[in-house]
């Protein structure tokens, strides 16, 4: 029989992948999300997980962009 | 669900927003953006990322307000005509919208003929000035002399007027009045009655007072009979007085100088008003003991009497120090800009102290020869190292008349003495100020520089050196009058303000992209190289436990190889460049040269090494690149090299940039080729290769901003090497990728960290301004180390086993005891 997991698709580029694949990493075991890594530039992940994904994300951009005093 | 991964970085995402943002406005400025974006970025692939990063870039943050300064924001739009309608109030009212509703010029009343003026003054104290504008030289000496440029972009200058620049301006003559005069004769509209009282008040009291050194004997001069009263009623001046039997107690000497010969801003003035400045004046002095010179400097810094005193120099009325006969050669044509800083320094005939700031390459030697031929006596020349020792010697021959023995080095390797009275020592700052046991014969010879009284110190690259040496040196040396020549008067550490009170103001800043246009020195194309991480490289690079690695692991990214490989390849083959690649870091310095099979120098070289590998790259056609640690960033002269390829950089040192880009900027090939419109647009190359994604970005952003305010843009490139480049450049299959990566996580921490060299007071501050940011320490990767360094000691002494344990005096061994009591 067929099992259907209902998840979210993420495509990204190569470092992103890794990216969130470390983070997922970092977590522990109960709240690790990626169900499935399809390829260097795909995973299929839990469907909750988009906006923490996406605040991991900011957070690392802000860490290495320089902004001029003012 | 899809990421996109923002690559733009701040000053892009910053037109983008613009076009996002503005509702009415919003299709003018994606005309603006595009046009822009297209003369900006002719590298298409550029342009391509752009536009995908318009699409997607700004979604994470929308509302968020821009961040960037204002002059950015005129940067962006002033340069499109259709935008750009200074006379229609509206206008102002609509960059105040976008900075927050902050600013409100609406009520500024313009002049009738403000189309004509080419100044904007604010209430703080900012002025902008219009390049375009027919008046643009008059009113950009004039700015210099007064404010502190702080961004010089193509079209739009910022300056911001200081009490540091202020005193500058009065030091080289300039008065409160002529300042007003001329400020509001350029300016667009009437002057704020805060700048107004701003100038007033930091200027009233400067330049009333001037000390000078005449005959050996020090005087107090000023125009002003009833301040040397006030100064004569401090207990301590008045002590330091020296009265003279022969001139009548309580009466100052009056004497006649001329006005000032070297301002011309006179010609902005009406006629009347010049002839009273150029006309001859009385001034009144006291003399003062010698001795007592520093404690009447200090009672009148603005803190106790507030009259700061300027010091100059009568050199032409000097009886006393004997004349060095030396001059010019014929040959030796200073350029208009160098005769301008001349005529800063020698204003009214008499020599100021002050430093003088050109870019490297536009010939700042020459001006420090001139100036010391100008003034025909003694002089103490000071360098940072033994190899601009040798280069300042050599230029004071290949300049002037002065003959060889007239003329000395003084390092560790040449103990030279000048026969005669008279003469010009070079020599290097830790020489005048090593505190340790010298060879007896460079005691004689420190011992005569003590004693001598110096008609000229001259002091090069003054950027570089630590404000407590600078003291030493000047307090050991006595000389008549100072100058400093530098290109970046930036610090990490914020202590260029010390340089105004040790050595004197600023007297002369050169324009960068004047002095290009002029074809004084190379247009420089800079451009920033993306190079995308690896996907192992980035996931070595995610893991807490490689924090140490983290620089090593950026720098060795394959595909930044790939493309410093490919760069060098174009460069060499298709243009025949000369290329020098620049690494702080050891371990990515031997591994690309090695595996390029390229020469390297870094601090180890010997000199023998370095002047070999130096000779062949001038000279051999086969040694087109050379690799250089940080030690060639400061005055290797390497006129040849044309391309600069920047694969690691000492984190987010503005000054290393732009010293580094001084390596390319001397002029090369015919006059008329380099000029505006001549036939090479760019005619050098800088490219900075920094991994995405990776702490690099912010240091490169961070590094740029120095050359941004210079007026020079940098150009991103995300395609290099291009995709059809495939196997011929190295690291094209996975596995020679992983076993580079191997190697760099074997490799000891101690192998991949920066190289440190001597005297790097700039490296401490940084690591200082990390310490106190702990999120950025633990992102530096192998500058960590340092930091890890300091921790350890502490640990140490905090177990009380090493250093700090106080012991008991008595308990000290005898071999101790002396050194302790």
């Amino acid at each position: 029989m067929v099992n259907a997991i209902k998840g979210m698709f993420i495509s990204c580029d190569i470092p992103m992948a890794q990216f969130i694949i470390n983070y997922n990493a970092s977590l522990p075991a109960s709240h690790r999300f990626i169900i499935h890594i399809l390829d260097n530039t795909h995973m299929f992940v839990q469907p909750h997980v988009a906006d923490m994904i996406r605040n991991a994300i900011s957070e690392f951009r802000e860490q290495i962009s320089y902004e001029k005093p003012t | 669900m899809s990421i996109s991964k923002r690559r733009d970085k701040k000053p892009r995402r910053f037109f983008i927003r613009q076009s996002a943002v503005s509702s009415v406005y919003g299709f003018s400025f994606s005309i603006t953006l595009v046009r822009k974006t297209q003369s900006h970025l002719n590298h298409t692939t550029a342009f391509a990322s752009h536009f995908q990063a318009m699409g997607h870039g700004d979604k994470g943050r929308p509302n968020k307000k821009p961040k960037f300064g204002k002059e950015d924001y005129k940067k962006a739009n002033f340069e499109d005509d259709d935008v750009y309608h200074l006379d229609d109030p509206d206008d102002d009212d609509r960059y105040g919208d976008k900075e927050g509703g902050k600013r409100d010029f609406s009520k500024l009343e313009l002049k009738p003929d403000h189309a004509n003026r080419p100044l904007w003054a604010c209430a703080d104290g900012r002025i902008f000035l219009e390049t375009f504008s027919p008046l643009y030289k008059q009113a950009y000496d004039f700015l210099i002399a007064i404010a502190e440029p702080v961004c010089r972009p193509e079209s739009m200058h910022e300056y911001n007027l200081t009490p540091h620049s202020l005193y500058a301006a009065v030091s080289v003559g300039l008065e409160t009045e002529t300042i007003i005069a001329v400020l509001s004769k350029l300016s667009k509209a009437k002057l704020p009655k805060e700048m107004i009282d701003f100038i007033y008040a930091s200027t009233t009291n400067y330049g009333k007072v001037k000390l000078v050194l005449k005959k050996n004997r020090y005087l107090v001069e000023s125009p002003f009979p009833e301040v040397l009263q006030k100064l004569l009623k401090d207990e301590v001046i008045g002590r330091a007085r020296v009265v003279h039997e022969d001139s009548g107690n309580g009466e100052f000497t009056v004497s006649k100088t001329a006005g000032e010969l070297g301002s011309r801003h006179e010609g902005l003035l009406n006629e009347a008003e010049a002839a009273a400045a150029a006309e001859e004046r009385e001034t009144h002095s006291f003399e003062i003991d010698p001795s007592q010179v520093e404690n009447v400097k200090q009672r009148c810094l603005p803190n106790a009497l507030n009259y700061p005193m300027l010091e100059e120099y009568d050199f032409r009325n000097d009886t006393i120090n004997p004349d060095l006969d030396m001059e010019l050669k014929p040959q030796a044509q200073p350029r208009p800009y160098q005769e301008k800083s001349l005529s800063k320094m020698f204003g009214n005939g008499r020599a100021r102290s002050g430093i003088i700031v050109l870019p490297c390459g536009a010939g700042k030697s020459l001006v420090g020869v001139s100036a010391a031929s100008r003034i025909r006596k003694s002089c103490l020349c000071l360098a940072t190292n033994a190899v601009s020792v040798d280069q300042w010697a050599f230029q004071f021959k290949l300049w002037s008349t002065i003959r060889d023995d007239q003329i000395c080095r003084f390092t560790s390797d040449s103990k030279e003495r000048f026969r005669g009275n008279a003469g010009v020592v070079v020599t290097t700052y830790n020489m005048v100020a090593f505190g340790g046991k010298r060879s007896e014969e460079s005691e004689k010879i420190i011992e005569e520089i003590r004693n001598r009284e110096w008609g000229l110190l001259l002091m090069d690259e003054v950027h570089v050196v630590p404000a407590h040496m600078f003291r030493k040196v000047i307090s050991l040396t006595k000389s008549h009058c100072k100058l400093g020549l530098t290109a970046t008067l930036v610090r990490e550490d914020e202590r260029i303000t010390d340089l105004n009170f040790l050595i004197g103001p600023k007297l002369y800043e050169a324009n960068w992209l004047d002095l290009v246009k002029g074809g004084f020195i190379a247009n420089v194309q800079c451009a920033e190289v993306w190079c995308p991480m690896t996907k192992e490289f980035f996931a070595e690079y995610l893991k807490k436990e490689n924090s140490k690695k983290k620089q090593a692991l950026y720098v060795m990214n394959p595909n930044k190889f790939r493309a410093c490989e490919f760069l060098i390849r174009f460069h060499e083959q298709q243009r025949g460049d000369k290329i020098i690649v620049f690494a702080d870091n050891l371990f990515a310095l031997t591994e690309y040269a090695m595996k390029l099979r390229k020469p390297m120098i870094y601090g180890a070289t010997s000199h023998i090494e370095r002047t070999k590998i130096l000779e062949a790259f001038k000279t051999s056609r086969d040694v087109n690149t050379v690799f250089l640690s940080k030690v060639g960033d400061n005055s290797i002269d390497i006129p040849e090299a044309n391309v600069i390829i920047q694969i690691s950089s000492h984190a987010g040192s503005r000054r290393q940039e732009a010293q580094r880009l001084g390596r390319i900027l001397r002029a090369k090939g015919k006059h008329q080729d380099r000029m505006a419109g001549g036939k090479e647009e760019y005619n050098a190359f800088f490219y900075s290769l920094v991994s995405t994604d990776t702490q690099e970005m912010y240091y490169s952003t961070k590094r740029q901003q120095f050359l941004i305010d210079q007026g020079y843009s940098f150009k991103v490139i995300t395609s290099l090497p291009p995709a059809d480049a495939g196997a011929e450049l190295s690291y094209h299959r996975l596995d020679d990728q992983l076993a580079l990566l191997g190697k760099v996580l074997n490799a000891g921490d101690d192998m991949v960290g920066l190289e440190q060299l001597e005297d790097d007071a700039d490296q401490i501050a940084l690591d200082a301004a990390r310490r106190s940011k702990g999120s950025m320490s633990a992102m530096s990767g192998a500058n960590g180390m340092v930091y890890m360094e300091y921790s350890t000691g502490r640990k140490l002494a905090g177990q009380g086993q090493l250093k700090s344990k106080p012991k008991d005096p008595a308990k000290r061994h005898h071999l101790f005891k002396k050194r302790f009591a």
